[in-house]
């Protein structure tokens, strides 16, 4: 009766140590993100701004891509087009096949997960490195992310320790990372130290960019004006993907796309007070030409997303640009942790992208949200996040994947409110629950008393109360 | 001025003494208070479950028991917020009664304009600022948005003598009642409450206090199954304490 | 697949599905102004972003600055005039020759002292001088630095080489534990002298 969500965070709030953590771990970077836009007087307008920037763009997307494809193709930068997810694989395994590639730095792209990139590179004999910090991990852990921005919050720094030993690179790495710290190296192992740990990856990570044939990222932003895209990274990884190896790869969805320079000072100065709470990233990088005697490809991906654009309910999913808000927000996310969503995007805007994807199996995610409208007043491009799921619930008896419980529930329901007299007989007599059937409301209160004592009905309502002489006072 | 008294269905049937105390305080305020005997439920529970279609007859017959007051007054915010937002959307056109429909606050704080109340209460409260008060109707300023602070709640609140009144840390997180929430994902919605009830208890208050009986029932619940020390009293039965 | 055919098939789906089309906003509204952008500059860069700024006076020579900010630095890499390196990012032959630099000296155009980035564009032959390296130096005029990123983005210029980037502060990651750690796979530590 319960939807995967539902059951797999009923297991994950068991473990109160975890869930806390995960909840005070999101909630600091909600009071960052606040912090940050309580120093910007103008915020709500950029906010408003961002949200018409991108309207107008992606209603004129189509003009936009156009602009953007012969600008960047004027610059030397081979433009590609992919409807799919198969079509996007197989240009990248044909561009890596032209140039002989045989291994692949890459820096943090939704895009890729997305489209099942790495297993599909992997099958084809080419070895591909993340090199974002949280991706290396998690990569090097065989499991996926469970947040967009910190894809590898809920992994311990014991946990990785134990991942970096046994793929060796503490002992190849250890004692370069621990010098560059004037540390002990058998100290900073004992204590799982954060920083030597990064520092290892580091060392790890830069004889990967010093030997890989190509470097692969994804784009933030794309501005048609000029047909460059701008990356934004707070570790540099990007920067050291793109400008090592001699061929630069960019997977964009064509939602991406902004008109301009002035345009683009707008999200520049809401992605990251919004994602993690910092003014900026440390990096935003604007690549615009190949680097000379190298390739530069632009894959611009549509997979679905021109679909969304004719959907009048859920277009506006389009404005989004990633920045995590939403689920660091969302007090459901926060305490049901990402692998309890059955999209690879959790909270709130993953909730609707997984329905747009796939309705089949990510209906499963609708229950996840208490309407709390926290994510629509942080999104900084405004998007509907919750009246949306309220209407992908509306959706889900169609679908035939409503909860049987609850729509027998508000079928008597609707008996019963159509019906004043029905209404206040079941009033006079009992709980309201008690007119629905048996084997229902012991589910519905099963359910309810799992966490509470059951409410106290009142001897007397207030429509008898009214009766027996409050109206006469 | 006449109000249409709207007591939604969980008030009528676990808080009648709410919608006692909302009666008397509109009197004793010069109001003239009209309470249709036909009135059930505003449809959110089968809203927020996917069947909003449920609720179509029940919308027509709201607008049709309602729409002849100036005002239609309900003390519950998340309802009051349903019927304006969300009736129209289902009737498919404007409904009257919608449109003149508001939360007991926003009654007393905006369209009343009460500047003093006789009330006396003498204890420490805890402000329970519910998700649909704060983010549909706009009782109090969002946390997340940048614009000057107001909480029309706790305006009303601090007319009260003797009172005080605490918000606890996280002021307007969800305690994760939900309606139809609260069933279908239990572990989460519970663990959202008890959060939710130390940090009102944090403060210290006796009383977590708020405009939605729906939040209050739930909190009560949780703490009624840990055992946990502390009181709830709708806002409106505090705005109306020492009211004959 | 026929690249055409899918490039046509996604603009003709776009150009269908398009109901209501929305005008591009005017973005003249109030931005953000300080009295005093370069005492707000230094704030951010030294705080929020983590890196230091020297502030160089009259008749201070550029090399004792970079030698006083790095003291222990073996290899210098740099292609500013004036500035005495042991590499030149124009003279290598390949960018891996640049690993292991300790310091890369480098100029910045445009410095926002709302966020402290600082526009750093490609006027080197090989940009991995300026990721490379174990610490950065950037050097940018005082007269250089605006409020806003609105004003950074009006001010900018793309090089011929068409590379270039914001940089604000040292590599930074919190990925493991949301602990904050400077240097994760570039520079560890940015000195910005302001000229």
């Amino acid at each position: 009766m319960s939807t995967l969500h539902a059951k797999r965070a009923n297991e994950f709030v068991k473990d109160t140590a975890v869930v806390d953590r995960h909840d005070a771990t999101f909630w600091a970077v909600r009071s960052k993100r606040d912090k940050m836009a309580h120093e910007v007087p103008e915020w709500e307008e950029l906010r408003e701004a961002a949200s018409r920037i991108k309207k107008h763009t992606v209603t004129h997307l189509a003009d936009y891509l156009e602009m953007f494809a012969a600008n960047a193709e004027r610059n030397g930068v081979h433009v590609h087009w992919a409807k799919d997810a198969a079509e996007y694989n197989a240009i990248v395994l044909q561009i890596l096949g032209d140039h002989g590639v045989r291994k692949v730095v890459k820096s943090k792209s939704m895009l890729t997960e997305e489209c099942g990139l790495n297993d599909s590179l992997i099958s084809n004999g080419i070895d591909v490195v993340e090199t974002d910090l949280g991706e290396r991990i998690l990569q090097l852990l065989g499991v996926p992310p469970s947040h967009i921005v910190m894809p590898a919050i809920h992994i311990t720094r014991e946990q990785v320790l134990e991942c970096f030993r046994g793929h060796g690179i503490i002992e190849k790495n250890g004692q370069q990372a621990a010098d560059s710290m004037h540390g002990d190296l058998k100290k900073l192992v004992a204590e799982a130290d954060p920083t030597f740990l990064t520092r290892c990856a580091r060392y790890h990570l830069r004889d990967n960019f010093m030997t890989a044939d190509c470097g692969m990222t994804g784009a933030n932003f794309g501005i048609a004006a000029t047909g460059e895209v701008v990356v934004c990274t707070n570790e540099g990884n990007a920067d050291m993907s793109t400008s090592i190896p001699p061929l630069h790869i960019v997977s964009m969805g064509i939602e991406k796309l902004i008109p301009d320079y002035e345009s683009m000072a707008v999200f520049q100065r809401l992605l990251a007070r919004n994602g993690t709470g910092q003014p900026t990233t440390v990096y935003t990088s604007h690549f615009r030409k190949p680097r000379p005697g190298s390739e530069m490809h632009i894959i611009l991906v549509d997979n679905g997303r021109s679909d969304i654009l004719g959907n009048e309910d859920h277009w506006q999913t389009l404005k989004c640009m990633r920045c995590g808000a939403c689920m660091n927000t969302c007090p459901v996310y926060r305490r049901s942790g990402g692998y309890s969503y059955t999209y690879f995007i959790p909270g709130p805007i993953g909730i609707n992208l997984g329905m747009l994807k796939d309705s089949d199996v990510n209906y499963n995610n609708c229950s996840a949200c208490s309407l709390c409208c926290s994510c629509d007043n942080v999104c900084p491009v405004k998007v509907d996040l919750s009246t949306q799921i309220y209407k992908w619930r509306q959706q889900l008896d169609s679908m035939h994947h409503a909860d049987p419980m609850k729509k027998t529930m508000s079928e008597g329901m609707k008996v019963m409110f159509d019906h004043p007299g029905l209404y206040n007989a079941a009033l006079r007599v009992a709980p309201l629950a008690n007119s629905l059937p048996s084997w229902l409301t012991n589910i519905a209160m099963g359910a309810w008393c799992q966490g509470h004592d059951m409410p106290v009905f009142a001897k007397k309502s207030f429509h008898r109360i009214w009766k027996d002489g409050l109206k006469d006072e | 001025m006449k109000a249409g008294l709207f007591i939604p269905c969980y008030v009528d049937a676990l808080y009648p003494e709410v919608g006692v105390s909302a009666y008397k305080l509109l009197r004793s305020l010069g109001v003239e208070v009209f309470y249709p005997e036909k009135q059930t439920c505003c449809g959110q529970p089968m809203g927020n479950a996917g069947f909003q279609g449920k609720a179509d007859k029940l919308v027509k017959n709201f607008d049709e028991l309602f729409r002849g007051f100036d005002y239609v007054v309900a003390p519950s915010a998340s309802c009051a917020a349903y019927v304006r937002l969300f009736h129209p959307r289902i009737a498919g056109h404007e409904c009257e009664a919608a449109g003149k429909t508001v939360d007991m606050v926003e009654f007393l704080h905006d369209i009343l304009k009460v500047k003093s109340l006789p009330a006396r209460f003498p204890h420490k409260v805890s402000l329970h600022n519910s998700c649909h008060g704060v983010r549909e109707l706009g009782l109090s300023s969002p946390s997340e948005r940048n614009v000057p602070k107001f909480n029309k709640v706790r305006d009303l609140l601090e007319m009260v003598e003797g009172i005080t009144v605490m918000e606890p840390e996280r002021p307007d997180e969800c305690c994760g009642f939900g309606g139809m929430f609260s069933i279908e994902e239990p572990g989460v919605s519970a663990k959202m409450g008890l959060d939710k009830l130390h940090r009102h208890m944090a403060t210290g208050a006796e009383y977590i206090t708020g405009p939605d009986s729906s939040c209050l029932m739930h909190m009560q619940g949780i703490a009624a199954k840990q055992d946990l020390p502390i009181k709830f009293i709708h806002v409106v039965q505090i705005l109306s304490a020492g009211l004959q | 697949m026929n690249p055409n055919q899918t490039k046509d098939t996604i603009l003709g789906n776009l150009r269908r599905n398009v109901r209501e089309t929305y005008e591009k906003p005017d973005l003249s509204f109030a931005k953000l102004e300080y009295q005093d952008a370069v005492a707000a500059f230094i704030h951010t860069a030294t705080t929020a972003a983590g890196a230091s700024v020297i502030e160089m006076k009259e008749g201070d020579d550029i090399n004792d600055l970079i030698h006083s900010a790095y003291p222990n630095a073996r290899t210098i890499a740099s292609n500013v005039e004036g500035v005495k390196a042991d590499r030149n990012p124009d003279k290598v032959e390949k960018p891996q020759q640049l690993d292991g630099t300790d310091v890369s000296v480098v100029l910045g155009t445009v410095a926002c002292a709302e966020n402290a980035c600082v526009w750093i564009p490609q006027t080197m032959k090989e940009r991995a001088v300026c990721f490379i390296c174990e610490y950065l130096v950037i050097i940018v005029d005082r007269k250089n630095i605006v409020s806003n990123m609105h004003e950074a983005y009006a001010r900018i210029e793309m090089p011929e080489s068409g590379f270039g980037a914001f940089i604000s502060g040292p590599s930074k990651t919190a990925d493991i534990e949301q602990a904050l750690v400077y240097g994760a796979q570039s520079f560890c530590g940015v000195t910005i002298i302001l000229r």
